[in-house]
């Protein structure tokens, strides 16, 4: 029996996945802070983790290249993957906004067509479509809170953590999309050709992220 | 290397190369010919149908994933999705008047208007058949006993079918007596597979906690205790109706001779929105992705004006072959056959006697040596190279040697030239 195999994010996602792999007894501390590999072994010799980058992770659950995988539910919204989202791995919470130079914040709602730098082309459209507003939409693949700044868009739709660099961009935000977290997602025939063993790494991983989870404070 | 514009095909289509096509020649036929010692018989429908006919099966939802095409009339055409609805239309038009119950079965391409870079094909052959005009458990028992058995013959190691029902997930879904709206999005979700979507969504709307449970409980209703375990969550009559057919299609697939290969798995969710009762799908541990998927649809034909029920399946011909790696086979002639000036008349006499044999027999068209002629075509692998000249035929054998062979002997089959020894006729045989 080949092992079971779980994809990993890179970037923003990696040390909260890493963490929870950890609790749930799948990778050791040293395992994962101290290589640059793409194919980690795991403790428990059924399991091996790969890492992969955020953007291609799906698809490689997708086509069974990896039974499971931990992805942020940004991504599977934007790409509408058929995988299995299982769990709510509670780590990496963002929001998905719409931002919008100073100046303009008063009057968006009435400017058209808007302008609107994103790497989330799909989620952006369907939002605006929904909203009956006519859009155009810029994708881009990083630092696009730039784009209003030069003149490339009237405005950006992309996550924010703290709201920082918004402000250090003089962005405000005008609208909220979605709320995402790291999701736990399995390949539709592994859950089923091999379910127990895809069971067994559900349940640890649910576990591991449920004793992870802060209690909120006070 | 860089490609110019007209080596290229468009994204999601495939060429397939002469050892690959006779693979799926292969895979279809063993497939086709099981469906017709079941008695089911193929039809051929265009693969060009009107739009607005496409949807009323398909449903509205369906029109993003078609391939359209206006024609020069200005009529909305799509291609072919997958081919159960053009079957549905073509029973409810020229085949009304058939006595029940149909057994159809049909081979084709199917396309889907997918992104260009999803990694998915927009273009794939597809197998399958439909059992129309019966609603009985005795219908979708032998629908889902050939499903295994198309897997089985074609070839594929270590098959399962997972088998589930519509009716548990819409009892679940009634049970939560919903508005419209929330009920949508619930489905919405499920289609998606988000069971995290799912739980928020019922949590914020204060469904009771033994129906959230129930639904989130879903993608491991599997295995021997799913149907105990179901019994156990959902307490509706409905339900428990369900779940009685499943344990008895279970007994009915045993004698069938197919019971190893079925497991009852009520997470099955299928895309396609037709469904009414069991949903099955086939899965081989060696790929990602499905290899078939069917049930029953005993709404589909009403669309089109005739209520019969009807279960059936397809088959994705691609992924089978995906499953099962072919060793990489190379193809020859068993004969290659060259002539010396003047012996042409000959030498096609030759070749004729020894196609109504069967053979495979290639002709030397470019005119090289027969050394040449001979090296080379051993080389690929024909099991004998031929020189006809004056009467005579000069016969090398694959293990370098040559004999003489009078003509006329060849020609009347008293000089023997079957398959060379050791050489596997029509390689391409295995799948």
């Amino acid at each position: 029996m080949s092992l079971v195999t779980i994809a990993v994010p890179s970037g923003r996602l990696q040390e909260g996945a890493m963490r929870t792999l950890e609790a749930a007894g799948y990778l050791t501390a040293e395992a994962w802070q101290s290589t640059r590999r793409l194919i980690l072994p795991c403790v428990d010799e059924m399991a091996r983790c790969i890492i992969a980058k955020p953007v291609d992770l799906l698809i490689y659950v997708e086509h069974g290249a990896a039974d499971l995988g931990i992805a942020g539910k940004d991504v599977l919204l934007e790409q509408g993957r058929d995988v299995y989202e299982l769990v709510d791995l509670g780590f990496g919470f963002c929001r998905g906004v719409v931002a919008v130079p100073q100046e303009l914040a008063d009057g968006w709602e009435r400017a058209t067509p808007l302008r609107i730098a994103t790497k989330y082309p799909r989620i952006t459209e369907r939002y605006f479509w929904s909203q009956g507003r006519p859009v155009e939409i810029i994708g881009l693949n990083g630092t696009v809170e730039l784009a209003p700044q030069v003149g490339l868009s009237d405005g950006i739709m992309d996550l924010v953590m703290t709201g920082r660099t918004l402000r250090e961009n003089r962005l405000v935000e005008v609208a909220e999309l979605f709320r995402s977290t790291a999701r736990l997602v399995v390949n539709r025939v592994s859950l089923r050709s091999r379910a127990d063993a895809v069971a067994v790494v559900v349940e640890r991983l649910r576990a591991a992220a449920a004793a992870l989870a802060v209690p909120p404070a006070g | 290397m860089l490609l110019e514009r007209w080596q290229q095909i468009p994204p999601g289509t495939r060429d397939l190369l002469p050892q690959e096509t006779a693979r799926v020649r292969v895979v279809t036929g063993a497939i086709l010919g099981q469906m017709a010692e079941w008695g089911y018989r193929e039809i051929t429908t265009p693969t060009l149908e009107y739009l607005d006919v496409l949807i009323r099966g398909e449903g509205s939802e369906a029109g993003d994933r078609l391939f359209k095409l206006i024609d020069r009339s200005g009529e909305l055409l799509a291609l072919r999705p997958e081919m159960t609805t053009p079957v549905a239309r073509l029973v409810a038009t020229r085949l009304r008047e058939e006595p029940l119950p149909l057994r159809l079965a049909y081979a084709g391409q199917v396309f889907r208007g997918r992104e260009v870079g999803s990694g998915r094909l927009r273009e794939f052959p597809q197998v399958g058949c439909e059992l129309i005009g019966s609603s009985t458990l005795e219908a979708d028992a032998e629908i889902v006993a050939l499903a295994v058995e198309a897997l089985a013959a074609a070839g594929i190691a270590q098959y399962s079918l997972s088998l589930g029902h519509v009716g548990v997930l819409r009892a679940i879904l009634a049970g939560l007596n919903l508005p419209e709206q929330a009920a949508a999005g619930v489905r919405a979700l499920l289609y998606q597979k988000d069971f995290v979507g799912i739980r928020d969504l019922l949590d914020r709307a204060h469904a009771p906690v033994r129906i959230v449970d129930a639904l989130a409980a879903l993608p491991t209703l599997r295995g021997p205790s799913a149907l105990a375990e179901a019994r156990r969550l959902v307490d509706t009559p409905e339900v428990q109706d369900v779940l009685r057919d499943l344990e008895e299609l279970e007994g009915v697939l045993r004698a069938y001779g197919v019971g190893e290969a079925v497991t009852i798995d009520l997470s099955i969710i299928r895309d396609f929105d037709y469904y009414t009762g069991i949903v099955f799908e086939g899965h081989t541990t060696a790929l990602g992705v499905p290899l078939l998927g069917g049930g029953r649809y005993d709404r589909l034909l009403e669309r089109y004006g005739v209520s019969y029920p009807a279960t059936g399946f397809a088959v994705r011909i691609e992924r089978v072959l995906a499953a099962a790696p072919s060793n990489d086979d190379r193809w020859a002639p068993d004969v290659v056959i060259a002539f010396a000036p003047g012996s042409r008349n000959d030498a096609l006499a030759c070749a004729r006697m020894l196609r109504r044999r069967d053979l495979s027999v290639t002709m030397e068209v470019l005119g090289r040596s027969w050394d040449e002629v001979a090296r080379e075509g051993l080389a690929r692998g024909a099991g004998r190279v031929v020189l006809v000249s004056r009467g005579e035929a000069t016969v090398r054998e694959d293990d370098g040697r040559e004999r003489r062979v009078a003509l006329a002997d060849l020609l009347s089959g008293r000089a023997v030239l079957g398959p060379a020894s050791g050489r596997r006729r029509a390689r391409e045989d295995a799948p």
